[in-house]
């Protein structure tokens, strides 16, 4: 019994003592484990997929049991959506396009001139604690860790392993995912109704504003569904003359805002255009929308609407560059003191239904290896 | 050498490993897209659990570290937080066992789904022991609700698939 006990006590001293040894090995990231990772990974694909082509009737019935009025039911919500978004894609291709050579002119960042590399999504993770996709592709087409990815709908999460033709990515929703981004805020706006020819006035208990909006008749005819000509245009506003001032002749220098010149653009008043403020994006898992931290609570920001959309902020030392897409602000739970509100994401991607993705191949300017 | 290599494939913790890639290979595809409740199926436990039933908490102990070792390969977790894991709930399921005097059909199948909440307690401590953030919510309580009864409806099965995985090499020829 005495030796019984000691082989036993042996045996699970033994056990405890090589998962300790290994979590730390993998904790601090050796490469022996990544490496014993990826073969593990190359030399178990092959069982894997011949288990999911003998498994798929089984899956295929199980989808048909459970999802079957779901699937009826998008596909109606969907006919319906992509008629609507048909027209609206040819304006919103035509707004990017400008917006794009815009940056451009500028000299500013535009996801246009990034590279990327397209994968499927072939599986995910099978924890329930962590939500994690595996892709097709690997460090052969260039990808790194840390990349974003993202599809049609908008950012997906970030490259967090890499083999040779396989990477995991890891998603917006995992507790462990955290990103930079800027909620795009439309300030408050006063809405004036004129009637063409007519001067609106509105007057209140002690002083009197008198606003002349002048009014260019246009004609424009447009068939495409959900487009409202004009309708994406920044709002303008020019201004009269000072006295005193001098309108500049001949060639004139770069247009101020809100300052009249000889040049055909206005360009817009900043006051008009919707504020950004920044804050720390954070994921909860599948079941809970990811939420924002970190705003700050700045009375020219005004109050955050539901519905605002969220978008990566980039910078110097972030994993993914500006003006993603994310998701729009659905709830807006407000706090008390100096700390700002706290805003819950509705993502943009459905994450039910991943299949191609993009990895754009990003990295921050700090990540980046000198030139030699 | 010839005879050598069939001498290592009739070994008990290489034909465990054979079973367990099956069951791994299951779990990463079938049981990956079949979420009942939202919940992920867990055979891998369900196998470790097993082989301490079948084979007593010495041998459940060794069995469950392998199988969850083979677990962390597909996972972006530490590697051999499952296998710590798994071994303890292989060596419990082996451990609960010896305190039933006459073991009946559905006292083994008891013992797995306890054994199993008990697993799906501990791997949500254990990611948050090692760093990883809000894994422990309430939703804990579901899933291994449903892993649960999960693994004890199908614990007489897998016990006996293990208890001859893991049977002695004389007694395999």
């Amino acid at each position: 019994m005495a030796g019984y006990s000691f082989t036993r006590r042996r045996a699970i001293l033994l056990l405890s003592l090589t998962s300790v040894l290994l979590i730390t090995l993998d904790l601090r990231g050796s490469s022996a484990v990544n490496m014993t990772r990826s073969a593990f990974g190359a030399i178990f694909r092959p069982i894997e997929s011949a288990t999911r082509v003998v498994t798929r009737p089984i899956q295929n019935t199980w989808n048909g049991i459970t999802n079957y009025n779901d699937v009826l039911a998008e596909n109606r919500r969907l006919r319906d959506l992509v008629a609507y978004d048909e027209g609206a894609t040819v304006a919103a291709i035509a707004s990017v396009r400008e917006a794009q050579e815009l940056l451009a002119l500028n000299g500013l960042p535009t996801l246009a001139g990034i590279s990327s590399c397209t994968a499927q999504v072939v599986g995910q993770s099978p924890s329930n604690f962590t939500q994690t996709v595996e892709l097709n592709r690997g460090s052969e087409c260039g990808i790194k860790v840390g990349m974003p990815v993202l599809n049609a709908a908008g950012m997906i999460g970030k490259v967090t392993d890499v083999y040779s033709k396989r990477s995991v990515v890891m998603l917006i929703t995992d507790p462990g995912y955290s990103l930079s981004v800027k909620v795009v805020n439309t300030p408050p706006t006063t809405t004036t109704t004129t009637v063409p020819g007519q001067v609106a006035a509105s007057t209140t208990s002690t002083t009197t504003t008198t606003t002349t909006t002048t009014t260019i008749p246009r004609t424009t005819t447009t068939t495409i569904k959900g487009f409202t000509p004009g309708g994406t245009a920044a709002p303008t506003t020019t201004q009269p003359l000072v006295p005193g001032e001098t309108t500049p002749t001949g060639t004139v220098g770069p247009n101020q805002p809100g300052k009249n010149t000889n040049s055909p653009i206005t360009v817009p008043a900043g006051a008009d255009l919707p504020l950004r403020e920044t804050g720390a994006l954070e994921g909860r898992g599948l079941t809970k929308n990811p939420i924002i931290r970190f705003i700050e609570n700045q009375p020219r920001f005004g109050s955050v609407a539901v519905g605002s959309p969220v978008i990566s902020s980039g910078g110097a030392t972030s994993l993914a560059p500006p003006d993603i897409v994310i998701g729009t602000v659905s709830r807006v739970v407000k706090r008390t003191g100096t700390l700002g509100p706290l805003l819950e994401v509705k993502l943009s991607a459905n994450f039910d239904n991943l299949n191609f993705v993009r990895v754009l191949l990003y990295q921050p300017i700090t990540e980046r290896p000198a030139a030699p | 050498m010839i005879e050598r290599l069939v001498l290592l494939a009739e070994a008990r913790y290489t034909r465990l490993i054979l079973v367990g890639l099956l069951f791994l290979s299951l779990q990463t595809t079938i049981f990956n897209e079949m979420r009942p409740f939202g919940v992920s199926l867990q055979v891998m436990l369900l196998l470790a659990g097993s082989c301490g039933l079948a084979k007593g908490s010495q041998t459940g102990a060794v069995a469950g570290f392998i199988v969850g070792l083979l677990y962390d390969m597909v996972l972006t977790t530490p590697m051999g937080l499952c296998a710590a894991v798994f071994a303890v709930v292989g060596y419990l399921a082996g451990f609960v066992h010896t305190f039933v005097h006459e073991s009946t059909w559905w006292s083994r199948m008891l013992a797995s789904l306890g054994v199993s909440v008990i697993g799906m307690f501990m791997l949500p401590i254990a990611f948050t022991i090692t760093g990883a953030e809000g894994v422990l919510t309430t939703e804990v309580f579901l899933v291994a609700f449903v892993v649960a009864v999960f693994n004890a409806a199908l614990s007489l099965p897998a016990e006996w698939l293990c208890n001859w995985a893991i049977q002695d090499e004389a007694l395999a020829r």
